[in-house]
């Protein structure tokens, strides 16, 4: 196998202001063949998203700076067609309901099967349209 | 020539005899000898002094209404009988009005003074006509008794009984004035005995010049003396717990050259090894020349009251862990969260390295740096465990030097998490030269942490933007560090402010009312004070003080 340059497009977009988390997520989903880009900040991903196409974002809900919440909130209006996988450090019914309803594709509580957590970034990825 | 010359000249046979009767009677009184003994005496020397004449002295009850007998030896027993308890009047006899009315009284005919009219069958079937009665007047003025002269024969009396009566009453009244101060004296010191018996007091003198010692038989069963063993400063000294003797020792030297009362708190050792925790108290007293006489000393067992000190101690530790466990318990996102992430970066690590292997690409580099933050995340999951241990933990709080600002950082990391979720802005306001405190660490961050949560509480029904509480600290003259917990909530009730501190009050449906009164009582044990106002321009603000650890000066290097 060869590594591929791969495009913005192909970029599965990671927030967490945990940085063991946000290594170790980066970790398990390049180790499954994933181009991953990692910001420990909200609002530099929200820079970045509004320069760059991010189909797929892995968002932490409670964050000091913004909660995940409320990135996705921003989504909506910044990068309608970016799609939102929730993962949370919590049980958390109330916040799980406002992700679901902001259209999130999947929702995990910390900690997680690496599996499922896999399939539903796969899953994700496929059902985003390519640009 | 004066008439009382006179009358010392023509008795001059009898003056020997009277003063050095006179004399031995006043030996007795100044030896206790008993009262009744001393009073007989007395009625004989007047009695010996004239022919037929026949004396008595009458007791005035305690009461002051009635007479009682005193002395009347050669007076009929039936007459003496008669008169015992009679009441005092305008008309009762001689005695009975003389002590009345307080001055003499002389009845030169029994069987024809009005005074006498209830008592004439009395005196007469005794052989008595003339009855001349004195009062005994003590030295402040009190009624004491009466001193009668009777003769067979009606008439008054003359100069030489005069004077007689005069003698007489002099004395008793000294007799009978010293008896009684000797009563009150004994009363007074049994009362002493028996409120110290029963109180659990030692009394117990020390007589330096001597090197002896007197004490109470509750000192000696106490300081573990049998009841006739001597006692000497020594003996004294040995009981005293090795760890504080030498500071008794300086206490008592102190004292003595202040010439002060001195108190310690100590323990004594028994013989049988038990210890006592007591507290002496003591005064020297000094001669003229600033001699110590005499060191008194009071000691009281304190040792049942140290017992329920230190059970009341442990009770308050164990309410103080319980309500720890409870305020956990409201911080259930926190302490879920602080170990889920730990976990959560172990499981995608471990899920990464599989797969590494799987696919047979496997740099080592990468897998080194993989290992070595799974060991970061696992020790970061044991710190959250042991924080929880931590707080949970039973026994002996133990104390360490501290700075505020430092355990209030630790506290809010640890309550990071229902801060993030209650989207909540803390604001720090930290005071540099904040100084040290000696705390138990578990205890005051307890107290952060009830402080925070609540503000946390008050601010949650309003608008996210105005969503925020203020930890500021500050030092009081370098002597105090104080922690405000400021939020912008509807502040304290308004009813009653102080009420925040009941138990069992809380606003809040699963609290247990208890927080803020442990809270107050952690500080309080730890010599400080905890308190909440209404704060200028809304909402409310907690505060607690500590007092600033004491420091040895350190010396500043050239």
């Amino acid at each position: 196998m060869t590594p591929v340059e791969k495009s913005d497009a192909e970029i599965v977009c990671l927030v967490d202001d945990d940085p063991a988390i946000l290594k170790s997520l980066e970790r398990l989903l390049v180790s499954h063949g994933f181009s991953v880009r990692s910001f420990n900040k909200p609002k530099s991903f929200l820079a970045h998203v509004q320069a760059h196409p991010v189909p797929l974002v892995v968002l932490d809900i409670w964050m000091e700076e913004m909660s995940g919440l409320e990135v996705q909130a921003n989504l909506s209006a910044l990068s309608p067609r970016t799609l939102v996988i929730v993962i949370t450090g919590r049980k958390d019914s109330a916040a799980k309901l406002t992700a679901l309803h902001l259209g999130v594709v999947a929702f995990f509580t910390k900690p997680f099967d690496g599996d499922q957590f896999l399939n539903a970034v796969r899953g994700a990825l496929a059902m985003h349209p390519i640009q | 020539m004066s008439e009382r010359d006179r009358i010392g000249k023509g008795h001059h046979e009898k003056e020997e005899p009277f003063y050095a009767g006179q004399g031995r009677i006043l030996e007795m009184i100044a030896a206790s000898g008993p009262l009744a003994d001393i009073l007989t005496r007395i009625v004989l020397l007047m009695e010996a002094q004239a022919d037929g004449l026949r004396c008595s002295i009458l007791l005035l009850s305690n009461d002051g209404k009635h007479v009682r007998h005193g002395a009347a030896p050669n007076l009929p027993e039936a007459y003496v009988k008669a008169v015992d308890g009679l009441p005092i009047g305008p008309r009762v006899g001689s005695c009975g009005t003389s002590m009345y009315l307080r001055k003499p009284v002389v009845v030169t005919d029994v069987l024809t003074d009005p005074l006498w009219s209830d008592y004439r069958g009395l005196a007469k079937s005794c052989g008595l006509r003339a009855c001349w009665s004195t009062p005994i007047i003590s030295s402040h003025g009190d009624v004491l008794g009466s001193f009668a002269m009777y003769r067979h024969e009606p008439r008054g009396p003359n100069a030489e009984e005069t004077r007689l009566t005069e003698a007489a009453t002099r004395i008793a009244s000294i007799a009978i004035e010293r008896q009684q101060d000797h009563g009150m004296l004994r009363e007074r010191e049994a009362r002493i005995s028996l409120a110290a018996e029963s109180a659990d007091l030692a009394f117990w003198v020390l007589y330096p010049e001597q090197n002896t010692a007197w004490m109470s038989e509750k000192g000696r069963a106490m300081y573990g003396f049998t009841p006739d063993e001597p006692l000497t400063r020594e003996s004294l000294v040995s009981r005293i717990h090795p760890d504080e003797r030498a500071a008794v020792q300086t206490a008592f030297e102190q004292a003595r050259a202040s010439q002060q009362t001195f108190e310690m708190e100590h323990r004594i050792v028994l013989p049988y090894g038990k210890t006592r925790w007591v507290i002496t108290r003591g005064r020297c007293l000094l001669d003229e020349y600033e001699n110590v006489l005499e060191i008194i000393c009071v000691t009281i067992d304190l040792s049942a009251q140290k017992q329920s000190d230190l059970q009341l101690q442990v009770q308050r530790d164990e309410l103080a862990r319980l309500s720890r466990i409870a305020l956990m318990g409201e911080m259930t996102a926190s302490l879920g969260h602080e170990l889920n992430q730990p976990l959560a970066a172990i499981a995608n690590n471990a899920a990464a390295a599989r797969r590494f292997f799987d696919r047979g690409q496997i740099d080592p580099a990468i897998l080194k740096q993989l290992l070595a933050d799974i060991a970061t995340a696992s020790h970061r999951a044991g710190e959250v465990i042991n924080g929880i241990r931590g707080m949970a933990r039973k026994g002996k709080s133990t104390r360490s030097l501290l700075n505020l600002n430092a355990v209030i950082g630790d506290t809010l990391r640890l309550a990071r998490s229902d801060i993030l979720i209650r989207e909540t802005a803390v604001v720090t306001d930290f005071d540099s030269r904040l100084p040290d405190v000696e705390v138990d660490p578990v205890q005051i961050q307890q107290v952060l942490l009830n402080l925070i949560m609540n503000a946390l509480d008050a601010v949650e029904a309003l608008p996210l933007a105005e969503r925020r509480i203020i930890i500021s600290t500050r030092s009081l003259r370098r002597e105090i560090a104080e922690v405000s917990v400021r939020d912008f909530g509807s502040g304290l009730p308004k009813d009653r402010p102080e009420k925040v501190f009941d138990h069992f009050f809380s606003t809040k449906a699963e609290g247990t009312g208890m927080g803020l009164t442990i809270a107050r009582s952690i500080v309080e044990a730890h010599a400080g004070m905890l308190g909440g106002e209404d704060a200028e321009g809304g909402g409310a603000r907690f505060f607690f003080r500590l007092p600033a650890a004491q420091r040895l000066p350190v010396r500043q290097a050239a």
